[in-house]
Order: C-alpha cells, then sequence, then structure tokens
C-alpha cells in the first residue's frame, strides 16, 4: 500500500479550499491515506508521524506570489527531520486568480525543495480561479483534474495538471466582483465601503 | 517616501526623511487568510500588531529596498509574513493589469523597488526568486524593479551602497 499524507498548507486550514480540494482528493485515491493540518506547533509531530509514507501531497493556497509561510515553516522542519528521503512530494496549488499560471513560480518552489534537499518531485495540480471554482457550475472540471492527479499518483506517473474555470477574463472580473460583494454583504459591508482607498 | 525594509539587523544610516523597519525585532504574526481587510473592515487588518504599521508605509513609498534571506527560491520567512500581511492595501476586487488579473490598490503609490537577496544561492535558485520578484512587481505596483545577489558577508556593504544610490 502506498501511503500518502495530504498537509494542508493553508493558515486557514480547517475551512480553507485546500481542505475542500483535499477531501475531493480523498474520495479518489483508493490507498491508504491521512491528513494533516499545519499549525505552529505540529511540525514534529506531522514529520514523525509521515516517517513511513510514501507519498506527501501539499495543498495550498498562492499567498503574495508563492508559498504561504505557513508551509514555508513547516518545509524547513521537514529538511531539519531525518526523514525517509524515497518520500515523493506532490502538490496541488490554487490561486484566486483566473491564470494558473500564476502558480508557476510557487510551483518552482516546490520542486527546487525537492532537489535541493533529496526528495522526489511528483505530480501537481495546478488551479485557476481556485477561490470560487468549488461554489460554480465548473467544479465538475476540477474535481476530474483531481481525479486525474490521484490515478497518476497511484500509477507512479510523474504528471502535471492545470484547471481554470472556462470564462474570459472579463467574465470571470464580473463573477469576482459579485462573488466578493456577496461576502461583504454577509458582514453589513457595502461595496463602496470594500472600495476605500484608506490604508489604516 | 523611501523605505528600506529588512529581515535583519544592520547598523545602517538612511537619512532622517527616510523610514527603516527592521522586521526581525517587530512581532508580526502571520496572514491567517481571514479576507477581514476586504470584506470586514477594509483598509485594516484584523491582527492588531505591528504590521499595522508597516503596511502604510509600503503603501506610501515611492522607492523601496527589501533586504531578505532567500530560502527555496522565495523570500525567508521573515520578509514574507510582512509582504503577505500587506493585502490591507489592495481591495478584494480584480482588475487586468499588464494582461493578467490583479487585485485593485488602495491609496499605494507606484516604487521604484530594489531587492537585496542574501544567502548561498546557485544559479537556478536565483531564476526562481527572479520570477518570483517578476510577479511581485505586478502585485506590489513596481514599475521598475532591480534584483541584487549578495552574500551574508557582503550584506552590510550591499546595501550601503544601494541606500548611497538614494543621494543622487
Amino acid at each position: 500500500m502506498a501511503k500518502l499524507a495530504i498537509i494542508n498548507g493553508s493558515p486557514r486550514a480547517a475551512k480553507s479550499n485546500s481542505k475542500a480540494y483535499a477531501a475531493i482528493f480523498k474520495k479518489y485515491y483508493k490507498q491508504d491515506i491521512a491528513e494533516f493540518n499545519i499549525n505552529k506547533n505540529n511540525h514534529l509531530e506531522i514529520c514523525s508521524r509521515i516517517e513511513d509514507y510514501e507519498n506527501i501531497l501539499f495543498v495550498f493556497p498562492l499567498y503574495a506570489d508563492g508559498i504561504p509561510v505557513t508551509l514555508l515553516n513547516f518545509l524547513k522542519k521537514l529538511e531539519e527531520y531525518q526523514m525517509n528521503h524515497n518520500i515523493k512530494i506532490h502538490c496541488i496549488v490554487n490561486c484566486g486568480f483566473i491564470e494558473y499560471q500564476q502558480n508557476t513560480v510557487a510551483i518552482k518552489m516546490i520542486k527546487l525543495f525537492c532537489k535541493q534537499k533529496g526528495f522526489k518531485m511528483g505530480s501537481y495540480l495546478s488551479i485557476g480561479s481556485g477561490e470560487a471554482i468549488l461554489k460554480t457550475p465548473f467544479a465538475f472540471l476540477v474535481k476530474f483534474k483531481i481525479k486525474q492527479l490521484a490515478k497518476a499518483i497511484e500509477n507512479e506517473r510523474d504528471k502535471a495538471f492545470f484547471v481554470k474555470m472556462p470564462l474570459s477574463k472579463k467574465l470571470f472580473i464580473k463573477a469576482s466582483t459579485q462573488y466578493w460583494i456577496g461576502l461583504a454583504k454577509a458582514n453589513g459591508v457595502t461595496k463602496e465601503e470594500m472600495e476605500t482607498m484608506q490604508i489604516e | 517616501m523611501k523605505l528600506l525594509m529588512m529581515d535583519t539587523l544592520l547598523d545602517i544610516e538612511i537619512g532622517n526623511e527616510n523610514k527603516l523597519v527592521d522586521l526581525s525585532t517587530l512581532n508580526i504574526k502571520n496572514c491567517v487568510g481571514c479576507f477581514g481587510c476586504w470584506v470586514k473592515t477594509p483598509g485594516k487588518c484584523v491582527i492588531r500588531d505591528d504590521a499595522t504599521s508597516v503596511y502604510p508605509l509600503i503603501a506610501k513609498s515611492n522607492e523601496v529596498i527589501y533586504v531578505s534571506h532567500v530560502r527555496y527560491g522565495s523570500y525567508d520567512t521573515i520578509m514574507k509574513t510582512m509582504l503577505e500581511r500587506a493585502i490591507p492595501i489592495q481591495q478584494a476586487f480584480i482588475r487586468i493589469h499588464n494582461g493578467e488579473t490583479h487585485h485593485v490598490q488602495r491609496d499605494v503609490k507606484k516604487k521604484k523597488a530594489t531587492i537585496i537577496a542574501y544567502g548561498e544561492i546557485d544559479k537556478e535558485e536565483k531564476e526562481i526568486f527572479s520570477e518570483l520578484v517578476k510577479r511581485n512587481a505586478h502585485n506590489m505596483l513596481f514599475d521598475s524593479v532591480k534584483i541584487v545577489f549578495t552574500t551574508k558577508e557582503e550584506l552590510l556593504k550591499t546595501v550601503e551602497q544601494e541606500v548611497a544610490k538614494w543621494q543622487n
């Protein structure tokens, strides 16, 4: 059995989109699987519990064009830990922008981490429009790609997958504007208030 | 305004009219991804720590020097934590900027940016870091950007050289 550890690198792990993507992955990956949310205090615990695993799947959002600090901190610990270097590292990266290409640098950083620290890099899925896609009729597209990712990992084929909403940029902006207005409205905040130019 | 933001303590003079932020001495927690600065208290972070005095300086500066250790082709965690906490200076709304979707900025000045990246950095890592900075340029309104790679030993000298250019 090729054991796989899903490691959620989102700072809001419990209610993150990464969690939702991980949940879909769990449906399709038929082998032994465990899931961890990184927090400030459990880096060592996660490392010790995944020692005999064959695969790690990092699931994380793009933050400031790169890997979120939550995951960077964990990578530093993983680097120090005397880990089984036959572990293969895979990832699902999602960004709120429609261009999944904006995730490319973060994926290169994961690859570089693997190369520098002697891990093997496996498959990955790069998701554009990842903040909202699961709440739209296009959710099936991302589910299909996650299924393909799960199969690639099971079959030990290193593959790259990409997905985004099939919308023009203009339409995407319209949909995203409505999405954010809706979130703010739930807090009693208007569109005009959201548009404030004032900082602090 | 000119801003020198560093992830390590360096003994350096920058002149009274400029701002120096030493992130290593500040208390800055990591962004929790709550989007409060976009949909609850627009323009303000809900975490009331030292970051709330730093991101307004980033917004007001038309020239910045960021000094960061590099790890896995990324800013190391001290600088990255601050950059992630700077999203209150953007709006939730998205626009097309340089042909890609990016967030609308609040009252943020366009900047000339110099990034001083230090550590033992090989060619591949330099390339990845450079790509990262190029992406930042879109999201952080850098209208020109220069990256200077250096070592920990040469850092003070490198920063002094770049700060000296502010006088010209």
